[in-house]
């Protein structure tokens, strides 16, 4: 049974006038204990909406349909009531720009034995000790854990907030751009630590990311994310070598190589606009290999091995 | 145990700095005035030898960078001269009617702070509900109110109905009757309540705004993302978390309304005829009594200050983020 | 997170999306401005007008002390039997250019300090930023007194005090913005390009800030109007001039209280009030929008809707 599951999920968002932004136009993802999947796309393609959507975090303005389940259970059916009790006890979160996930004024350690508490895991001394173990799993002398979020450099403030979101063990981990705000060398020790965790820990984890060579690097698996829909997902391996989608090539395509081979191309023309419905394939305007029923009819689910899917006219191959 | 002694340190240079600064402002405005000071002088009966006295006691008859030593060493030894009126030294007259205002100051102040900070709270919280929207019109409505005719309306409407005295800080005949200290202070508490209303519903608007924009600002921080992110409740995230960022910046806020608060409540006892220092200083208006006048800004200014230090003292205690 | 800023957010940004919005839009989207607006301008129509659609002159004897409010005049007479009605309108061009052009002086020199420390930086910033420290903590109300009664009284006076009160809180604010503004990229090109100190500031900066600034001299007029009505009321106000203040005072003074004439003090308060909240309206507004802080919540009563799944040949 999946760790997490996805399945159909859509999101809209309601603006003026009485319109509506259809943001995440059901997608499905599926993650084992231990996997890691990466959810690359452009800004604006949704990705950071559906892991909110996971969480049960998004806004008031925001509607959802589909379902999340975590072992086999769905939590999104009674909506922010079924999540609740799920949240960090099953499923946490790493936070984009972790120099703001912290209340200043309050230590580290007291943020993250938070949760134990709420969830009765552990209190008082108990809670402590827990503290100070999970801040040593992330590399992080346990004393420091009175000390306060400013004290910490940026890098191991990312490493608390880590520390933070296992505090309750849950089996999966959600991270939005871990990695973007901190420099080089520490976006290396931070994937190499979010890696061996979750190894060590059997966690299935999502990785939120528009970064294409990070998710070459960490993760075993990928989606890729066009205009609120899955362009194409499978292991990290498939994607890079025999990508399905023409999307999924342009991206690899638009990434520097460190052998400097191919030349850098970027990919004209930008997303459509989501508070329209979009006819036909979203990505048909910026294709290169549109052809005739890209424009009227949407691409077809399609799958050539079992796990690699993908939402393309082509056949056989970007 | 932070090593922030250094902040307060220079907090307190800072303060010292400050009040040279408004001694030395005091000086220079004061020599703006027209003519020398005993020009000003309006008692009839005053002598010469009166006038030259007082010329003597400035060092009216000195140089400028003199006279201003002369000052500034009068000052600090706390010998801010004589009244004008009652030929009286100047601080001991001010002690008197600071004495009645700060009770009256206080009680308002509270008021407000209680009610405001809580209203503000509950506001940001409910935000766009109708609770939110009758206190961002109520608290705009008293901001805007002029605090003198805020004053007069509450004598017209309200001292009536409520049998509330308007004028004095006691009965004048309650004292012939000797009637113990629990009618006295009772008597005492009544002539309060107006002037303290007046003050408490002016700082009311005012507080519930700011802490309405403090709270929200802090309610639109990652961390309360976070907080709900880890499952905590609305009540746990507002007690934990955005009651202790957002009021930060109001506690400063409030010190520093604390002292000018003392110098706002001229405009409320000129209307109540309150015995305070605000009608102190109205009077000196009146009667061109430059010493008093003179000695009532310091005053003032010294109690700004000192409440601003505060402020930053009670600002280290409270974010540990202030270390350097 | 707003609508529109999800909107904003989601939808690709185009060149229209990307625009300040124009004033009408701002005030259509917040009715709050709008209202305060338009209140504004009624009251500057009634001081412009004044002279012509005031009944009486301000200073003619019409009637008996503390008439009654009654036909011809609805609003009843002061203690000199001058009308009421009047003395409001004629009070509102006075009142209003002084809130005016106090604040008009706080936001030149504030402005120009707050621009020049936060441009320059460094040595002068520190200097600046000191001295302006020093004059924050005076207060107000009390050094505004001692200068009224040394200097004299008359409006112009009461309009310099004003702006000597109340620069400094323009320059604290200004200068923050323009330390934020200065780091950008277009302002670091055009420095590069070896334009002129003062090009940059009036091509680059000075547009940048100056909805804040457009803001806050909102604000500060009515903390201006507040201010004179204040002065007025301890009695050293401009003598000459029937100001809104100036009544309030004449009422207090001349004890319409014991008369029971609360026509003489309620009429010229509301005035104040009004226009005070109607400049509070239309600036915390601004405030309020353009400070990005204050658009995001995080604390919900209300939470994200479930709704069932979209017909699927629908969405095709």
């Amino acid at each position: 049974m999946s760790a997490l599951a996805v399945e159909d999920l859509h999101v809209w968002f309601d603006l003026p006038g009485g319109r509506e932004l259809h943001a995440v136009q059901g997608i499905d993802l599926a993650l084992e204990p231990g996997e890691r999947l990466g959810l690359v796309g452009e800004s604006g393609c949704g990705k950071t909406t559906a892991i909110l959507a996971m969480m049960g975090l998004l806004p008031p303005s925001a509607s959802v349909a589909g379902r999340v389940l975590l072992a086999g259970g769905d939590i999104l059916a009674g909506g922010d009531r079924t999540m609740r009790p799920h949240r960090w006890t099953d499923i946490a979160m790493v936070f984009q720009g972790a120099m703001n996930a912290f209340d200043p004024v309050r230590t580290v350690g007291d943020q993250i034995a938070e949760p134990l508490e709420r969830a009765g895991l552990a209190a008082g001394r108990a809670a402590r000790t827990r503290t100070a173990e999970l801040l040593e799993l992330v590399g992080i002398s346990g004393e420091r854990q009175d000390r306060y979020p400013h004290e910490f450099s940026g890098g191991m403030r990312q490493r608390a907030a880590i520390a933070m979101a296992l505090a309750c063990e849950p089996k999966v981990l959600l991270a939005d751009e871990p990695t973007t705000a901190l420099d080089v060398m520490v976006q290396a020790q931070i994937l190499e630590l979010l890696v061996r965790l979750t190894d060590e820990l059997g966690l299935a984890m999502v990785l939120v990311t528009h970064d294409l060579p990070l998710v070459s690097q960490a993760c075993t698996h990928a989606a890729v994310m066009y205009a609120g829909r899955i362009a194409e997902t499978g292991t990290t391996r498939e994607l890079h070598h025999a990508p399905l989608h023409p999307y999924t090539r342009m991206l690899f395509e638009a990434t520097p190589d460190l052998r400097g081979t191919d030349a850098v191309r970027s990919i004209p023309g930008a997303p459509p606009r989501l508070d329209e419905p979009t006819v036909g394939c979203p990505f048909q305007p910026r294709c290169d290999r549109a052809f005739g029923p890209c424009a009227t009819t949407r691409p077809p689910r399609r799958t050539t091995e079992p796990g690699h899917l993908t939402h393309c006219h082509l056949e056989g191959g970007a | 145990m932070r090593a922030g002694w250094s902040y307060v340190g220079r907090r307190a240079l800072f303060a010292l700095i400050t009040i040279l600064v408004a001694i030395s402002l005091n000086f220079v405005l004061f020599r703006l005035a027209p003519g020398d000071r005993t020009s000003a002088l309006r008692c009839q009966g005053c002598t010469q030898e009166f006038k030259a006295q007082v010329r003597a006691e400035f060092g009216l008859d000195r140089s400028v960078p003199e006279q201003y030593l002369v000052y500034v060493k009068e000052t600090a030894t706390g010998n801010l001269g004589r009244s004008f009126v009652t030929q009286q030294p100047v601080l001991a007259e001010l002690w008197k009617p600071v004495r009645n205002t700060i009770p009256m100051v206080l009680l308002g102040t509270l008021f407000a702070i209680s009610l405001g900070l809580t209203l503000g709270v509950v506001s940001a919280w409910r935000r766009g509900t109708i609770t939110d929207r009758t206190s961002v019109w109520s608290g705009l409505l008293l901001y805007s109110l002029p605090t003198q005719w805020l004053a007069l309306m509450l004598i017209f409407y309200a001292a009536g109905p409520l049998g509330l005295p308007t004028s004095d800080i006691a009965d004048p005949y309650l004292a012939y009757e000797n009637p113990g200290w629990w009618p006295e202070l009772v008597d005492r508490l009544q002539h309060m309540v107006l002037p303290a209303a007046t003050i408490g519903l002016v700082l009311f608007g005012e507080y519930t705004l700011i802490t309405r924009s403090s709270m929200l600002e802090a309610l639109g921080e990652d961390y309360i993302l976070t907080a709900r992110a880890k499952g905590l409740s609305n009540w746990q995230i507002v007690r934990r978390h955005a009651l202790r960022n957002s009021l930060l910046p109001i506690v400063t806020l409030i010190f520093l309304s604390l002292g000018f608060i003392l110098g706002g409540a001229i405009l409320i006892e000129t209307v109540f005829n309150y015995p305070g220092i605000g009608l102190q200083l109205y009077e000196s208006v009146t009667e061109r009594d430059y010493p008093m006048l003179q000695g009532g800004f310091l005053l003032l200014t010294v109690s700004v200050i000192l409440m601003n230090f505060l402020a930053d003292l009670l600002y280290f205690r409270l974010d540990p983020r202030v270390t350097e | 997170m707003s609508p529109q800023e999800l909107a904003e957010a989601i939808i690709p940004a185009t060149a229209d999306t990307r625009r300040r919005p124009p004033v009408w839009r701002f005030l259509k989207g917040h009715p709050q401005a709008a209202i305060g607006a338009a209140i504004l301008i009624v009251f500057a129509l009634i001081a412009i007008l004044g002279p012509w659609i005031a009944p009486y002159g301000p200073r003619e004897q019409v009637g008996p002390i503390f008439g009654t409010p009654s036909n011809p005049h609805p609003l009843g007479l002061d203690d000199a039997g001058i009308d009421i009605l009047s003395l409001l309108i004629h009070g509102a061009r006075i009142t209003l250019i002084v809130g005016f052009t106090g604040a008009l002086v706080a936001v030149l020199v504030g402005g120009t300090i707050g621009i020049i420390s936060g441009y320059f930086g460094g040595r002068l910033d520190n200097l600046l930023m000191r001295v302006t420290d020093y004059f924050l903590v005076l207060p107000d109300l009390v050094l505004l007194i001692v200068v009224a009664s040394i200097w004299g009284r008359s409006l112009r006076n009461i309009i310099i005090i004003i702006g000597l009160v109340y620069w400094t809180f323009m320059a604290r604010l200004i200068r923050s913005q323009v330390k934020v503004v200065r780091e950008r990229a277009y302002v670091k090109r055009a420095q590069a390009l070896g334009a002129s100190h003062l090009r940059i500031i009036l091509r680059h900066v000075l547009p940048q800030v100056l909805p804040l600034i457009l803001a806050q001299t909102v604000l500060m007029v009515a903390l201006a109007i507040f201010l004179e009505t204040a002065i007025s009321f301890l009695g050293l106000g401009d003598p000459n001039a029937p100001s809104w203040g100036r009544m309030i005072e004449n009422g207090f003074d001349r004890s319409a209280i014991s008369y029971g004439a609360w026509w003489a003090i309620v009429p010229p308060g509301l005035a104040v009030a009004i226009v005070i909240m109607a400049f509070n309206m239309l600036g915390t507004a601004a405030e309020d929008a353009l400070n990005p802080r204050l658009k995001v919540s995080h604390l919900l009563r209300r939470h994200f809707r479930m709704r069932p799944l979209p017909d699927k040949d629908a969405a095709r």
